[in-house]
């Protein structure tokens, strides 16, 4: 398990994977922003004032945390954002469910309220998390290991 | 946690969640920029659709409508497929498709009119006239599936707009299609 979790393919396609999902809900909900606060107001968990701020923000920094992923820059920071994120959804769906309310996820733009999809949102946001840890874990130790490497010299003698 | 384990607590709030805070500040300009940009850019303060369907009825209510009369004065009937497919195919009065139009523009009931409820007032404008001359031939509402609630939302609002028959299909769409009935593209 621990050697298929290491496999640079294995984090290449973790990352195209969940690069091309966060691009692709946060155009989405871009295009689409009223719909997206709709969704947002069935969680019931924000304040009225911050329903259409967080429509019209979550979007663009769906889609730059996306392309920044898949581009491959700054992968420590950047899998640490789509962590939290995907936390933050899990949270959202898991209390709404907890509650018994019948939520919109709006994961990919407005759509009708279920429990059915929610359950279905929330499994998916775990796939993503698990993802997503390994990502950011395996941009840590990398960056550790850089550091380390600076540190000691190493990398001049490489040169 | 520490030393040489890829996970630092101390990173992870001193680096990582400072860079987080800046991205999402970013992104949050972004989007309240491109927000000025849109045909109609969405308000601060968020209205639920609720609030936002009523006020669209009542710009639609004629002024000089009677108060008592706005108010519907029936409850709306709801209709099961075979009942809303004997409507549709004797052609009993009007279907109305209350989901958002693109998905109307991809598949509907044969002979279905678009009144969204998430663009009700434009919709209406657009229908009116082939809505107003038939306000005492029944008129059967149909949405995506039985949890939408804009089938009901639309339904009420064509009864407070003087709609004396008005029927709602519950299981809309979904159960239509899933019944291998006709369909209809525009």
């Amino acid at each position: 398990m621990r050697r298929w979790i290491e496999n640079r393919w294995v984090h290449l396609v973790f990352r195209l994977g969940v690069g091309a999902v966060f691009l692709w809900s946060g155009f989405v909900k871009l295009r689409a922003p009223l719909p997206f606060a709709d969704s947002i107001a069935t969680f019931n968990i924000l304040p009225m004032v911050w329903v259409n701020v967080m429509a019209l923000g979550l979007p663009p920094l769906e889609i730059l945390l996306g392309f920044l992923l898949v581009v491959g820059f700054k992968r420590r920071e950047v899998a640490f954002g789509i962590v939290v994120l995907t936390t933050i959804f899990l949270l959202a769906l898991g209390q709404a469910l907890a509650r018994g309310l019948k939520v919109d996820c709006g994961c990919f733009g407005g759509g009708t309220p279920s429990v059915a999809k929610a359950w279905g949102a929330l499994v998916r946001d775990l796939l993503l998390l698990f993802c997503a840890v390994v990502l950011y874990l395996k941009a840590a130790n990398t960056d550790r290991e850089l550091k380390a490497a600076r540190g000691s010299g190493a990398l001049r003698i490489l040169h | 946690m520490g030393g040489n384990s890829s996970f630092s607590w101390g990173e992870m709030l001193g680096h990582d969640l400072p860079a987080f805070g800046l991205l999402t500040t970013i992104a949050l300009g972004l989007g309240l920029l491109l927000n000025q940009f849109r045909d109609a850019p969405l308000p601060l303060l968020y209205q639920s659709k609720q609030v936002r369907f009523e006020q669209e009825v009542a710009r639609l209510v004629p002024l000089e409508t009677p108060r008592h009369s706005v108010v519907a004065s029936s409850a709306v009937r709801e209709v099961g497929l075979e009942e809303f497919r004997e409507f549709v195919s004797g052609r009993r009065g009007l279907v109305l498709d209350a989901r958002p139009e693109i998905f109307h523009r991809l598949g509907h009931v044969p002979g279905a009119l678009s009144l969204p409820r998430d663009d009700f007032e434009k919709a209406y404008a657009r229908q009116r006239s082939k809505l107003e001359g038939n306000k005492d031939l029944p008129v059967a509402v149909s949405c995506s599936d039985a949890h939408c609630e804009d089938g009901r939302m639309v339904a009420e609002a064509l009864q407070r707009l003087g709609f004396r028959h008005v029927l709602l299909f519950k299981g809309g769409w979904a159960e239509w299609t899933r019944a291998g009935l006709p369909e209809e593209r525009s």
